[in-house]
């Protein structure tokens, strides 16, 4: 068989092309499963703080932190398994809700500016993360951000509206990597 | 050894081995559709592959069903990861003599 230089590099380039969708695809599948609970997490958040009249901070602290300890539980999980432990996740999601908190309290939202302030400010997080990481997470961020930012303008039930746009969103996009 | 392989350097059969040599030193395997969104062929033709590999002993396919639906998973043998990289090494040196001259 006559192989050319030119060929050769072809070859060698296609290899790498499948070796790199692999890598993604792989990331996708692994992320999957964090990226669906935080989607069920915020759906159910949401949908019980339309029936919550008044302050509805105990029950997002509750939320939140149950992500957060899921995601290190899960993050050991994976470490006895050869995984390193993600502690740059960790600092960027401490950062995050450091800068939220500021932002928050900087700019007095009431209610229905809050509820829709934290979504946002997270999923331009995963927007951000997704210029490194892969498209889907660019797409899945923009598109949640910028329907929960309608929300905020035109929705009468917020909460509800955020349940399905929020949570549903990035359940289905969550369900989508997992088939990448 | 580099030396080059007829069978694997076919393009899709090519695309289909690195694919299943990447995911064995990832510990993972591959059914037909993970196989397919990976090296972007179309049914007919990644089956048609798959076979010529099979045939050659390069892959080994487990036909069984994931609940009521027929799934396929295929795995590179340990002769299929000698060839794969036997032609990868024979590329790579194509090109290195290329650099030389």
């Amino acid at each position: 068989m006559q192989i050319d230089a030119e060929s050769a590099q072809a070859s060698l380039a296609d290899i790498e092309a499948v070796v790199a969708r692999l890598k993604q695809s792989s990331f996708y599948r692994g992320t999957s499963t964090v990226v669906i609970m935080w989607g069920v997490l915020l759906g159910c958040g949401y949908a019980a703080s339309s029936f919550i009249p008044g302050d509805a901070r105990p029950l997002w602290l509750v939320i939140n932190s149950g992500g957060v300890l899921a995601m290190v539980g899960r993050g050991l999980w994976r470490r006895r398994r050869g995984v390193a432990f993600p502690w740059r996740l960790f600092a960027a999601l401490a950062l995050f809700f450091a800068f939220g908190i500021m932002c928050h309290y900087l700019g007095h939202f009431g209610r229905r500016g809050s509820e829709t302030f934290w979504p946002i400010l997270f999923m331009f997080g995963y927007a951000l993360a997704g210029l490194w990481l892969g498209y889907a997470f660019i797409v899945l961020g923009t598109v949640v951000a910028a329907l929960a930012f309608a929300g905020y303008l035109w929705a009468p039930w917020l909460d509800l509206y955020l349940a399905v746009v929020a949570g549903g969103g990035i359940i289905i996009a969550g369900l989508w990597m997992r088939r990448a | 050894m580099a030396t080059s392989d007829d069978i694997i350097h076919q393009p899709l059969r090519l695309r289909i081995m690195a694919a299943l040599t990447a995911g064995r030193e990832r510990g993972e395997e591959f059914d037909f559709a993970r196989l397919k969104s990976l090296t972007q062929a179309s049914d007919g033709n990644l089956g048609a592959h798959i076979e010529t590999l099979e045939r050659a002993n390069y892959v080994e396919v487990e036909r069984g069903y994931q609940g009521r639906r027929p799934r396929m998973v295929v795995r590179a043998t340990a002769q299929g990861l000698r060839a794969y990289k036997g032609h990868v090494a024979f590329l790579r040196a194509i090109i290195e003599g290329k650099d030389e001259a």
